[in-house]
């Protein structure tokens, strides 16, 4: 059966499509955007991580004693490696991003929740990373989902091969799809990809699945994509394609600490974003 | 991608910005009523106890029922009635602002030490006049003496389960471990038939018994003796309420007269006609029945303490077709009985129910009350029974946010849209109201208990979460609560618990175990023998309750009781449903010790019971990594089924045991976790648990998730209750399930909406009852901090909301405690 490496399943997600949804998050990213708030959900691998502000060690914990001694993380260890880390540290202070799971596993999961799906229309949601990177494990967990009778949803940042978000789109009842720049060579500066193939695929998704309800969402970014330019560039470019809806989404900082975790800098965004200008660039109109 | 859903700005609930804006309610009456009692301490009111004493003094030798009748015509004779300024709805039990009174015949026999300690008490404590305090001491507790059902109980229990239940002092308080509820209440949760007084009023009642006393036959030893009292005294009594409704109506008049404001002038003629009128004659109007339904409940709490106040009944229901033709006839629109409900509310919050027993006190914190107050469901014949007057009683609760009355919301699969939506405005504004009680799992374990379809589809949601038929319900003897957070910790130390050193109290099942089996099989042996002595207890509560209680109230408005003459105490009455309970307290400190012993030591064998032992003696100080390793097994409330099966397992072993015995005891005694705030008291007996529970802290709540050891989700505690019921068995009741959310959950129109879904989910899993916290943790941490600022803030505790500031500090950290769900 076809497994894939998942770093979280969490249910009574409200704010990610219809009704009471689970959320299966996939591991790893093609983009870098300085400001993602799950930098654990970019290597596709599952890795080991440890948080030393949890660790009891000065306590006298001895949980984790004849482990290999790594010296750097997160480490990127082969996958039977990394396994021997699960489950071992009392507090979680060590630990693995990302599980590898089968189809099945996944699906119970997701299926144990169907009584809060019944009502509001919700479901399961995949979700990153980005999830059509795994593109046949997403497609095969699409295919279980469907024959489970269980609503499906996809976010995705659309930059993914665009036969596997074809087939997915048939088989999702609603996709939210993130747009963060219209400019490309700004896009390249700050996600380290370009966005053509991101509005190609959003380009195909609303020829081809006109029926598909489509979120299109954008996260405003203090310095990066707060301004009436370019949320006006990215509403014109919207505004272009049919069928779907667009909304702005606030900056928040909860993924700063997991930088620290992974031994990497955050990128240097201001704390806040200014409340009033956010509610200046929702209103404003083409 | 980016997940980024969330604003970092906060949400907040609408009584959350209530106490941030400080807004007043007092551009209502009943909200000015409120302000001039709001946060007062309460005082005991003697009066009741005292014309008690006074008559039952004088009828020594008598039947018993005839006696309660005589006390309570001696009380409606000479008891000072009330018609508060600016009421519309008169009558009080007692002395004005916040009040109690007393019950000397249940635990009377320690009232002289229990009101010396009344007004220092960490639990709902009281006050007392010096001089009432003096009558106490010389006249009324020296009565009662020898002669209290506390007294008798402890007397009747045998040696061997008065271990578990007492401890060896002057007042026999709690062990808190097999805890009687029967001495601090004379009966469990109530409700009676009012649509019958309403109906025919209490001269109706009173011709009924007239007729089927001259029907008596004049040579039958038992219609001589059983039956002739009864009658006599349901006439004394049905003369008694009209009396003392009568005394109001006076009153009225009288402050009519002297009153120079034409307006209030009016409003006393008013109340002074209606009070000659009702509970003595049918009610006509809306304004009438809500009177005549005050007085009957107000007098039905003096004749006795029914296990945490009278209930209403499903008030939406019979008072729906006065407020119908008043509507019609244009006498009557929805502001005005909204009003006159309202002064209900505030007439109620008045009345506190008053435990003296320190037991009694720490099971009700907070001044807990549970006059349910039942809205929705369904009609006898099965359709939706929601109308015009349902949406009433939330738009009050949302525009009057009082913790009183009690507010329950029946729900069932074909609950309209509109209705559900209320509900969910109604809980978001975060004040815990209404609970939610599920058709779908009442209806059908009623019908397997013998009820009608009929009587089944129209009970009456009764405290906290009972739910009762109030013409067919015939069992009061409260139950025991049983702390069974303590049998695991005698399976660990052999039969004693940390708390009471070398004492040997439970059963030496040993304290070598090879494998989880046999720990596992030990502690079922202590979890049965807690119900042997529950039983024993209850054997004898059941046995002695007929001479020492009898509600000819209460009996007059019960068909069963009327057609058979006979107290609703007898033990037993033909046709009832005999529906009792006993409680399962530590519900989740129990699964969550068992899995981590299972999980940690028996099977990945990395804490050694030894080491565990230790640790926990040490109550975990100097050893952390034990008690992380403890907490990191898996636990209740997570929707996992390593520790959900163990829960299954001690819950079916209960219901086995109880569907074995229950007959002996002529009485389907069902497993319920309900535990008021009993957790609390029963916490601070119980040392470390395998858990990482640390010790003499709360045990976790109903049948809710050890606090914090839930973590994903709220949904997920829905499914682990779903998956530890026993579907199989009928002797199953109440499980009370707290739900804290954070007010970002539900907010807007999709959040409401969302709440709908969950709560239909909820009802789709047949889970009994459902409450919810909408509150931020950090609104409850500034309030414990600062309480005059937050004297308003209202939080649901256990079946019922309370002020938080009038709780202890060990309660509001539980509460404190407890997950708040954030949704992303």
């Amino acid at each position: 059966m076809t497994s894939g490496i998942v770093f979280n399943i969490q249910p009574y997600s409200l704010h990610d499509g219809s009704g009471i949804r689970t959320i299966v998050f996939l591991k790893g990213c093609p983009l870098r955007c300085i400001w993602c708030c799950n930098p654990e959900s970019q290597n596709a691998m599952p890795e080991v991580y440890f948080d030393s502000e949890n660790c009891i060690r000065s306590k006298g914990c001895k949980f984790c004693d004849g482990l290999c001694n790594i010296t750097e993380y997160p480490a990127k260890l082969p996958e039977g490696d990394c396994a021997t880390f699960e489950n071992v540290c009392p507090t979680g202070a060590l630990g693995v991003y990302g599980k590898r799971m089968t189809v099945d596993e996944v699906l119970d999961r997701v299926e144990s929740e169907s009584a809060f799906y019944s009502h509001g229309g919700g479901g399961l949601t995949l979700s990153g990373g980005e999830p059509f990177m795994q593109g046949e494990f997403a497609l095969e967990l699409l295919t279980e989902a469907k024959k489970r009778r269980i609503g499906t949803a996809a976010e995705t940042c659309g930059y993914c091969e665009t036969e596997v978000l074809r087939k997915a789109a048939g088989m999702l009842d609603e996709i939210l799809f993130d747009i963060k720049l219209a400019d490309e060579e700004k896009h390249i500066r700050c996600t380290g990809s370009s966005n053509r193939l991101i509005l190609k695929n959003l380009e195909m998704l609303s020829r081809e699945f006109p029926t598909l309800k489509k979120r299109i969402r954008t996260p405003v970014i203090p310095t990066v994509n707060d301004n009436g330019k370019d949320i006006y560039d990215i509403k014109r470019l919207v505004s272009g394609i049919g069928g779907c809806t667009h909304e702005l989404l606030p900056y928040h900082r909860f993924g700063v600490r997991k930088y620290e975790l992974l031994g990497r800098r955050y990128a240097d965004i201001p704390e806040r974003l200014d409340e009033n200008n956010f509610e200046r660039l929702k209103k404003l109109h083409l | 991608m980016s997940d980024i859903r969330l604003s970092e700005k906060k949400t907040y609930s609408p009584q959350e910005i209530r106490l941030q804006n400080g807004t007043s309610l007092e551009n209502k009456r009943a909200g000015r009523i409120l302000a001039g009692f709001q946060g007062s301490r309460p005082v005991i009111d003697i009066e009741r106890g005292k014309y008690f004493t006074e008559s039952f003094r004088e009828t020594e030798g008598q039947p018993l029922i005839l006696r309660w009748a005589k006390a309570l015509y001696n009380y409606a004779e000479h008891a000072t009635v009330y018609v508060d300024d600016d009421q519309l709805i008169a009558g009080r039990a007692g002395r004005s602002g916040r009040y109690g009174i007393l019950y000397p015949e249940l635990d009377g026999d320690f009232l002289d030490e229990a009101i010396k300690s009344l007004p220092e008490r960490d639990s709902s404590p009281f006050d007392i006049a010096p001089e009432d305090a003096e009558y106490i001491i010389r006249e009324i507790s020296p009565y009662w003496k020898g002669k209290t059902f506390h007294e008798a109980l402890a007397a009747a229990i045998p040696m061997e389960t008065r271990k578990y239940t007492y401890n060896n002092d002057s007042e026999l308080s709690s062990r808190f471990i097999v805890n009687e509820t029967a001495s601090f209440r004379s009966s469990i949760q109530w409700v009676h038939d009012y649509e019958k007084p309403l109906k025919i009023g209490f001269n109706g009642i009173k011709r009924e018994a007239e007729e089927r006393l001259a029907a008596l036959d004049e040579f039958s030893p038992v219609d001589n003796t059983e039956r002739k009292p009864f009658l006599e005294a349901v006439i004394l009594t049905a003369d008694a309420i009209i009396l003392w409704a009568k005394r109001h109506s006076e009153l009225a008049a009288e402050k009519a007269a002297a009153e120079s404001d034409p307006v209030r002038k009016a409003e006393l003629l008013e109340i002074a006609r209606i009070c000659a009128k009702v509970p003595a004659e049918p009610a006509e109007s809306f304004y009438e029945a809500v009177q005549s339904q005050w007085f009957i409940q107000l007098f039905s709490r003096i004749e006795q303490k029914t296990g945490t106040i009278i209930s209403n009944g499903r008030m939406d229901q019979y008072l729906y077709p006065y407020y119908k033709a008043d509507k019609e006839k244009g006498v009557i629109d929805e502001d005005k009985a909204e009003e006159l409900l309202e002064c209900v509310w505030v007439s109620m919050a008045q009345y506190i129910d008053l435990y003296l027993s320190k037991a009694g006190g720490a099971f009700n914190e907070g001044y807990a009350h549970w006059e349910a107050v039942t809205i929705g469901g369904q009609t006898p014949d099965g359709r939706d029974a929601v109308n015009e007057l349902t949406y009433i009683f939330l738009r009050s609760k949302r525009e009057f946010p009082l913790n009183y009355p009690d507010l329950a919301a029946r729900i069932h699969t074909r609950s309209p849209k509109r209705y559900l939506y209320e509900v969910a405005e109604t809980i978001k504004d975060g004040s815990g109201f209404p609970k939610l009680i599920n058709d779908d799992e009442v209806v059908p374990l009623l019908l397997a208990k013998g009820a009608q379809f009929e009587e089944a589809y129209d009970y009456s949601v009764s405290g906290c979460a009972e739910c009762r038929m109030p013409n067919r319900d015939t069992f009061t003897s409260p139950c025991a609560y049983i702390n069974f957070a303590a049998a695991l910790e005698m399976t660990i130390y052999n039969g004693k618990m940390l708390k009471y050193g070398d004492e040997v109290i439970g059963l030496q099942t040993g304290e070598d175990f090879a494998d989880f089996d046999s720990f596992l099989s030990a502690y079922l042996k202590q979890q049965k023998n807690f119900m042997k002595h529950a039983f024993i207890q209850q054997h004898e509560i059941i046995r002695l309750r007929g001479e020492h209680f009898a509600s000819p109230l209460g009996s007059s408005l019960h068909k069963l009781c009327m057609e058979q003459q006979k107290d609703i105490h007898s033990p037993k009455i033909d046709g009832g449903i005999d529906l009792g309970y006993f409680e399962f307290i530590g519900y989740g400190t129990v699964i969550d010790s068992l899995a981590a012993l299972k999980k940690v030591m028996f099977e990945d064998k990395r804490v050694t019971l030894s080491e565990l032992k230790d640790a926990m003696m040490h109550n975990f100080e100097g050893f952390e990594p034990i008690r992380a390793i403890m907490q990191s097994a898996p636990a209740y409330g997570n929707n996992d089924g390593y520790a959900d099966e163990i829960g299954k397992l001690l819950d079916r072993e209960l219901l086995e045991f109880t569907r074995k015995y229950s007959a002996e005891l002529g009485v389907q005694l069902d497993l319920r976790y309900v535990p008021f705030t009993s957790n609390v008291p029963f916490g601070k007996v119980v040392s470390a648990t395998p858990n990482g529970r640390l010790a003499y802290v709360p045990l976790s709540d109903g049948s809710s998730a050890s606090q914090g050891a839930d973590k994903n989700g709220p949904t997920a505690i829905l499914l682990s209750n779903y998956a530890t019921k026993n579907y199989d068995y009928r002797n199953r009741a109440a499980r009370l399930l707290n739900i804290k959310l954070s007010p970002q959950c539900v907010s807007g129109e999709d959040g409401t909406e969302k709440l709908v879904d969950f709560i239909k989910a909820w009802c789709d899993l047949k889970l009994w009852h459902l409450q919810f916290n909408i509150i931020n943790r950090e609104t409850l941490i500034a309030a414990q901090n600062d309480p005059d600022s937050y004297r308003s803030l209202l939080v649901r505790v256990a079946g019922y909301s309370a002020y938080f500031c009038e709780l202890s500090k060990d309660l509001q950290d539980d509460i404190i405690s407890r997950t708040e769900h954030i949704a992303v």
